[in-house]
């Protein structure tokens, strides 16, 4: 590290997250497990999080401490500088790319490496000269998967040596079980050969592929009769998804859920038989390794971060999500049996790997 | 000399290496190496290293590669030629290592157990090589100071790959093909891509004298271990702390370190013969070779039809050079239906686009034609001795507009004045931008090589490419660079900018490329770092002395008279007429045609022309 560190030479972190613990969605997902990780370090002493969005928890991981979280963006920019001067930090963590110039002011300032996470869509555009100049700054950025990095790096003109990947990793909770009869009776599914997609409906993105399974279930079912649609997750785009499912004439076997909570996520992976998420906008997408490591065959796409989470092919197949003849080529591979992947293939993204890379990346931070 | 490739899957999520794309990746450098074909992957899968073999020293299996120690901890990929392998060999060998085999390959391996990454700083030749060492994980590569041998890497973030030449590694089929900005604009400055920049974005070479040490993070910053401007900075320094020496003390320092680099650039199990023009650099090597001890010296000199018996033919005096130093001389005469023929090889072995790199293309067939594998070239003299008009040129210029080029946007004032004028008055688009760019080395560097000036960069690319492609590549800032630390002489300042920059981006890597489609490799005694050094020191004593007059009497026997006169002259060849004459029937897009019909029609915008169609080749102007 650039500074003395304060423990025996053990780095304490400063974190600059929106969403800490507490918090709920993938990016607080992907944080947490980092602020785990980064805890368990050997070189790391401590890590203290300033969230934006959280919720103060009775117990936290090994090494965490979690101030309270301050939602305004100048409140919590004000925190972040006082926390900052008063604390000893040797390492600087920036949680979000929105937060970049702040943190490099910060790091530079305090004469300290500043680490960045980028996470999907918010670092795929070119940003302003500010926001560029502040992430060209940075002693390391980590980025969830390669697409990414690389539409990162076609943007701003920061040395590639220093843009990691550090991918998602998925929870213990995700493993194969018995399917839940209860939950499918409720849903209407038994007996049913169920496609399933988790992920917010959301008229303003769009991009996750409920529509294209939709357009594709009409030519699913001549192959599979048995074949049915169950969509997880809530938002304002389920109407216009209705109304799709009515003209394709298979709202019959279309079910959707609403919002799941975590908790019950593993049940609904059982009611199912193949999860598909023909998706064109993810940074990553968690939910393909949640479940393929449920046990179900995976479909994804191949324009986006979606590749990695589906290992180029090891996990899941990756179609071309405007291809409608192959996605429902295999949707009906799947639906039939024939294998999709290689078995066991998701387990590289278990969490001890994702704790032993976050160790490697923060020893490269005292090269 | 070979091809050398490797795939390294160093991420926890990255899929175990694809062999067959390693092997794709390797064939593709077939004619780097014909003589024999390996690869190596390692138990758990995750590492995959190939290689191509030009067979010239220890011609048996033993020298075969990709090579492992004999614990298995250590294996290597390499291509180039180790001068002092066997120096090394001897002082290892003292050590206690053992040797199985007579190569200089072996000698990599066991020098990286003693020294570490810092076994650079004992190598002198020309290299590119990687060594795997598995216990600490890690993949080391390493590049020779000058940048002679080629070394190409892609890190996508979970997989490394690295080959000698990009489009090789785009035959592997798993790198974006996606183009580099910076490398387009940089294109159209200079004529060459500019390292560490490629076509691709994902691509980008190793530095010349540079490491790289690649682990379960990927690729780290690439290490300089050696800069040439450092080297100048050095002598400098030493000779000021150092009583005079007299002149012929001066120059008999300068012979010796001549014949110490061709003697060490002689070391072969092959026949090692020369190319030869009418120029004082080559023939003086002849000389020096003969020197040397070598007493079978095969000369190859290009003449061309068109220039017989004309005063612009350098067949004669090349002839007389073999007559004096007694080689067995081939002049081989080439003629524009032969260009023509050749084209579109040449376009295809062509690995990064260039302006040049024909007339090597041309004198590498004749060579491997006469059976020989290894030729020695006057590549270097130039920029070693100040043979360039730049060295004149650029300290004049920056003398005439340091006090302009300080008042800020003065310059770009005079230049945007004149710049309506300028084909009225007849002036030269490097005419009008004196005033903005004259007054520094860095800016009067990119007057004196520059082939488009930045703001002519927008008729040949669109706006958002120009505008991107130099911020990445902060053109000045890059080669302000290579003067730190800045020599304090014009000579020192020069040669390190021509040597860096020029010759670096351009001659070696059409030397490179233009000599291995024909399986040959050119070794370059000129471009010697031990050399430099040496040379470095005695212009700083006697500059006067140190010059390409000091080559030419280096040889016991010295270079004719005529040959020294002639030189004075300079000299020419047809190529560049007949590239003009080829561009429209070259050139694929309409848009490129009609701009390329109208250049080819002016002789001395053949470069530009030329460039385009080359850019056409590299995907360059489908983004416009």
């Amino acid at each position: 590290m650039s500074a003395s560190t304060s423990d025996a030479g053990r780095a304490r972190v400063l974190a600059l997250l929106t969403d800490g613990f507490g918090a709920g969605g993938g990016i607080a997902r992907y944080n947490q497990a980092l602020m785990t990780a980064l805890g368990q370090c050997d070189r790391v002493s401590g890590v203290t999080i300033l969230p934006r969005f959280g919720a103060e928890r009775a117990t936290l991981p090994h090494g965490i401490t979690q101030q309270p979280p301050a939602a305004g963006k100048l409140t919590w920019s004000a925190r972040a500088l006082t926390c900052a001067v008063r604390g000893k930090f040797d390492v600087l963590f920036c949680g979000h790319l929105n937060a970049v110039t702040l943190a490099a002011s910060i790091a530079r300032v305090l004469r300290i490496p500043l680490w960045v996470q980028v996470h999907g869509i918010e670092a795929w555009e070119p940003r302003g000269s500010t926001t560029r100049r502040a992430l060209e700054s940075s002693a390391i950025v980590t980025s969830v998967s390669r697409f990414t990095r690389d539409r990162l790096l076609g943007w701003s003109d920061i040395p590639p040596a220093r843009v990691k990947v550090l991918p998602n990793t998925f929870e213990g909770s995700f493993a194969p079980r018995r399917r839940n009869f209860a939950l499918a009776a409720q849903l209407g599914l038994v007996g049913k050969r169920v496609v399933l997609t988790v992920g917010r409906l959301s008229a303003a993105e769009r991009y996750k592929g409920h529509d294209r399974i939709i357009r594709a279930m009409p030519q699913v079912l001549r192959h599979v009769p048995d074949a049915a649609y169950l969509i997880v997750g809530a938002g304002d785009d389920r109407a216009r998804l209705e109304r799709l499912a009515e003209e394709q004439g298979i709202r019959a076997i279309v079910r959707f859920t609403g919002e799941v909570s975590e908790t019950e996520l593993p049940d609904h992976f059982s009611v199912a038989d193949l999860f598909a998420m023909p998706s064109t906008g993810e940074g990553f997408g968690i939910v393909f390794l949640e479940a393929a490591a449920s046990g179900l065959p995976v479909i994804g796409g191949n324009v986006d971060g979606s590749r990695d989470a589906l290992a180029d092919g090891a996990i899941g197949c990756a179609i071309d999500p405007d291809n409608d003849t192959e996605l429902v080529d295999a949707i009906v591979a799947a639906l039939e049996g024939r294998q999709l992947a290689q078995p066991k293939a998701v387990e590289r993204f278990a969490a001890m790997h994702f704790t032993k890379h976050v160790d490697d990346l923060i020893r490269t931070l005292s090269r | 000399m070979c091809g050398v490739n490797g795939i390294f899957a160093f991420h926890y999520a990255a899929n175990p290496v694809d062999r067959s794309e390693l092997l794709r990746t390797r064939d593709h450098m077939v004619a780097r190496g014909p003589d024999g074909a390996g690869a190596w992957f390692s138990e758990d899968g995750r590492l995959g290293l190939g290689h191509r073999r030009l067979s010239i020293i220890d011609l048996t299996d033993a020298g075969a590669q990709p090579m492992a120690s004999a614990d298995g901890r250590y294996v290597v990929t390499f291509n180039g030629e180790i001068y002092n392998y066997r120096a090394l060999r001897k002082a290892l060998e003292a050590e206690g290592y053992v040797f199985a085999s007579h190569s200089d390959t072996e000698v990599l391996l066991h020098l990286y157990a003693s020294k570490g990454e810092n076994m650079v700083h004992s190598l002198r030749g020309m290299f590119a090589f990687a060594i795997w060492d598995r216990a600490r994980h890690a993949l080391f590569l390493a590049r020779d100071p000058y940048g002679i041998k080629p070394l190409y890497y892609s890190d996508d973030g979970w997989t490394f790959r690295f080959a000698s030449q990009v489009k090789a590694l785009l035959a592997g089929g798993a790198i974006s093909r996606d183009v580099e900005p910076a490398a387009q604009v940089g294109f159209y400055l200079w004529g060459s891509v500019p390292e560490p920049f490629t076509t691709c974005a994902a691509i980008r070479a190793l530095p010349a004298g540079a490491t790289l040490v690649v682990d379960r993070t990927g690729a780290q910053a690439p290490r300089r271990y050696h800069s040439i401007a450092q080297v100048h900075h050095e002598a400098e320094a030493q000779v000021q702390h150092e009583a005079a020496i007299a002149d012929e003390d001066v120059r008999s320092v300068v012979r010796s370190a001549l014949a110490d680099s061709v003697r060490h650039h002689l070391v072969a199990d092959v026949p090692v013969g020369a190319f030869l023009s009418a120029g004082i650099d080559s023939g003086a090597l002849v000389g020096l070779m003969r020197d040397a001890g070598q007493q079978e010296i095969q000369t190859v000199t290009l003449a061309f039809e068109e220039f017989r018996g004309r005063a612009e033919d350098e067949a004669p005096i090349a002839e007389a050079v073999a007559r004096a130093y007694g080689t067995r001389h081939t002049m081989r005469v080439i003629t524009q239906s032969e260009f023509q023929a050749d084209l579109p090889r040449i376009l295809d072995a062509m690995d990064q686009p260039t302006i040049d790199g024909i007339n090597t293309w041309f004198v590498a067939k004749a060579a491997r034609e006469l059976g020989l594998k290894v030729a020695v070239s006057g590549l270097g003299g130039d920029e070693l001795f100040g043979g360039y008009p730049s060295f004149r040129d650029i300290p004049r210029w920056v003398a005439m507009f340091a006090v302009p080029s300080r008042v800020p946007g003065l310059g770009r004032l005079a230049r945007r004045l004149a710049q309506p004028f300028a084909g009225i008055a007849g002036l030269s688009p490097k005419a009008i931008g004196l005033a903005e760019y004259g007054g520094t080395y860095a800016g009067a560097y990119l007057l004196r090589r520059g082939l488009f000036m930045p703001w002519e960069l927008p008729q040949v690319l669109n706006a958002d490419i120009v505008r991107r492609g130099l911020r990445r590549l902060a053109p000045l800032h890059r080669v302000r660079a290579e003067l730190e630390p800045a020599p304090a002489t014009a000579y020192a300042k020069v040669a390190t900018l021509e040597s860096a920059l020029y010759m670096r981006n351009q001659l070696l890597r059409d030397t490179d490329w233009a000599s291995m489609a024909h399986s040959l490799e050119v070794r370059v005694p000129l471009v010697d770092s031990a050399l430099l050094r040496v040379v470095a020191t005695a212009r700083r004593r006697a500059p006067a002395i140190v010059n390409k007059g000091c080559l030419a009497e280096s040889a016991s026997v010295p270079l004719p008279s005529i040959i020294r006169e002639r030189a004075k002259t300079g000299f020419t060849t047809p190529i560049a007429r007949w590239m003009r004459d080829a561009m429209p029937d070259v050139s694929t897009s309409g848009r490129q045609a009609r701009v390329v019909r109208a250049r080819a029609a002016q002789p001395r915008q053949w470069a530009r022309g030329w460039s385009e169609v080359v850019a056409e080749r590299y995907a360059f102007g489908a983004t416009r």
